[in-house]
């Protein structure tokens, strides 16, 4: 007989919630945080890291 | 046997059915023809409803108010900032994690209610504006998913048993969760104001 804890309704509901909250808002701030890096290459023009029509 | 499943994990059937209505909503487009329906109702706030017009023209309200609301949500920060962190482990670690979370949730409880209260002054004031935002959107978003999370999911596991009984994984998993919705709703606050 297994001695591990079945998990109960309200644990599996605050895991599925947390991943996907978590997820959605790193997945948000990851990408300010690239378009932020988009800008400083616009306004700097001296590194190419995304998009910058200034470095070939 | 199906009955008792459903009765035995009703929270995760409750979770998984919102989510697949919103991707569905989403698919169909409907938050976008809400948010292209919702203009009117912004314009009137702001020049027609009485909290938009005592906002546009006593700027010393408005500004009282605004701080009322700053100062609720420093209040949101604290309590959120000892809650998790003591589930974390980092601070307050010869306080019982029952005793502090039990304390904090209703103070936090209630500085959300002025929170939200107040804020809903301060965007009447600047409704037009705000409207078209994204970044308001997305303190919105946050702050309803936040609410739920916290209300519906994070508090009731919370309370069910003594916290040494949850998997620590758990804990750490709701409480980092936590610490970044609020941080999110707290920065695009601070961000509608510098745009």
């Amino acid at each position: 007989m297994s001695n591990e804890k079945k998990w109960g309704d309200l644990e599996i509901a605050a895991v599925g919630s947390a991943v996907i909250i978590m997820g959605s808002l790193l997945f948000y701030w990851v990408l300010e945080i690239e378009s932020m890096l988009e800008l400083l290459e616009l306004a700097y023009g001296s590194a190419k890291l995304f998009n910058n029509p200034l470095v070939y | 046997m199906l009955n008792s499943m459903l009765g035995q994990y009703r929270r995760t059937i409750i979770l998984v059915v919102v989510f697949l209505l919103i991707a569905i909503l989403e698919v169909l487009e409907v938050r976008t023809t809400i948010y292209g329906n919702s203009l009117p109702f912004f314009e009137w706030m702001k020049n027609s409803s009485w909290l938009g017009i005592i906002g546009t023209t006593y700027g010393s309200v408005y500004a009282t108010i605004e701080a009322v609301h700053l100062l609720s949500m420093a209040v949101i920060g604290g309590t959120v900032l000892a809650t998790d962190l003591r589930l974390l482990g980092v601070v307050l670690t010869d306080i019982p994690s029952e005793t502090l979370t039990r304390g904090t949730h209703k103070v936090f409880r209630n500085a959300l209610i002025c929170a939200i209260a107040t804020g809903i002054f301060c965007a009447a004031g600047v409704a037009d504006k705000v409207y078209y935002m994204p970044v308001f959107w997305v303190k919105m978003l946050a702050l309803v998913a936040g609410g739920c999370f916290v209300f519906l999911v994070k508090q009731p596991l919370l309370n069910s048993m003594p916290h040494s009984e949850i998997n620590p994984w758990t804990i750490r998993l709701l409480a980092t969760t936590s610490i970044l919705v609020w941080f999110t709703v707290a920065a695009a606050g601070r961000w509608i104001g510098f745009s």
